[in-house]
């Protein structure tokens, strides 16, 4: 029987789920990138982006040595940790519920 | 909602949201080298040609054509091995959605380029110009892969479309080469400049700034 308190609440929140898949995916990205592809405001973006950075599945880093400062963002080792168990959980949901 | 459409419907928007985000290489880095070394050492001999008769070298009929599908033959082969190794590593099928996504786009330009080339080679004996259509097309092909691609393949993409149309303008303005008994080795020479010089740099650049490798879409 699945214990659904497995699912991670943090990653649960759909658009964090966004956020971990993209980052996941491709690795790194700046935060105009995240905003663009997930149509998010500034602010909403930060907050999921702080949430998932105090859980400590996302860093931040800042490169300041363009003409502009880039900020870019990255799945942590525990952030690609908990992403893999958050879906191996889900996908154990829906075998649960769809045997055969 | 159930528990089971929760489900489905987190998973539905990871997959949905990984298949926008995945990046596909459908160029190899060590495969474009091979390329590359092949393509200058192929304009290289016939530079050495054009040096020890001071002049363009001989005449040679349908060798330039074979010489140059022949490294394409090689090289396509060697960049579907490699593809198909690291697919085989991340545990994927060669033929991915990737793949397939890389083919349907870089398909058309192809074909128009392959059979506007050979069809300038074949018939209209215009070496340069064919192989400007080559240069041209494969830099649109690179191109039409852009929203997947990888910023280096994008990169390379506009160098071989813009370098094309440049050297379409000095070939065009300058009569003196458009007179020439024959034009293989100027041809030879653009597709050691572009093909050749073009791939080697761009291999060296993705082994440079190669990264770790980041979590890859189930299939």
């Amino acid at each position: 029987m699945i214990d659904f308190d497995q699912l991670d609440k943090t990653i649960h929140e759909k658009s964090r789920l966004s956020i971990m898949t993209l980052l996941s995916t491709r690795g790194e990205w700046a935060f105009q990138d995240l905003k663009a592809e997930l149509g998010m405001s500034d602010g909403n973006l930060i907050t999921h982006l702080r949430t998932l950075g105090t859980a400590g599945y996302v860093q931040e880093s800042r490169d300041d040595s363009g003409t502009r400062p880039r900020t870019t963002y990255a799945v942590t080792p525990a952030g690609t940790k908990a992403f893999k168990s958050y879906v191996d959980v889900l996908e154990a949901i829906v075998k649960a519920m769809n045997p055969g | 909602m159930s528990t089971k459409q929760d489900a489905l419907e987190h998973l539905r928007v990871i997959r949905s949201l990984m298949e926008k985000a995945h990046i596909y290489r459908a160029i190899s880095a060590p495969a474009a080298g091979l390329g590359g070394v092949l393509a200058i050492a192929a304009a290289g001999l016939t530079g050495w040609q054009m040096m020890q008769k001071g002049g363009l070298p001989e005449r040679e009929g349908d060798t330039f054509l074979w010489q140059w599908l022949v490294i394409l033959a090689v090289t396509g082969v060697v960049n579907v091995i490699l593809l198909a190794r690291e697919a085989a590593r991340r545990g994927q099928p060669l033929v991915s959605d990737g793949m397939r996504m890389a083919l349907k786009a870089i398909l058309p330009p192809l074909l128009v380029g392959g059979v506007l080339g050979v069809g300038l080679i074949v018939h209209l004996d215009n070496h340069v110009m064919a192989v400007l259509v080559w240069v041209v097309c494969y830099g649109l092909a690179l191109l039409a892969t852009a929203s997947f691609s990888p910023r280096s393949l994008v990169r390379l993409g506009w160098v071989f479309t813009l370098l094309g149309l440049v050297l379409f303008w000095a070939w065009a303005a300058n009569g003196d080469i458009r007179m020439m008994p024959h034009d293989e080795g100027p041809a030879a020479l653009i597709m050691g400049l572009t093909f050749g010089l073009c791939h080697l740099a761009y291999a060296g650049a993705v082994f440079l700034s190669r990264k770790p490798e980041a979590v890859t879409a189930r299939e």
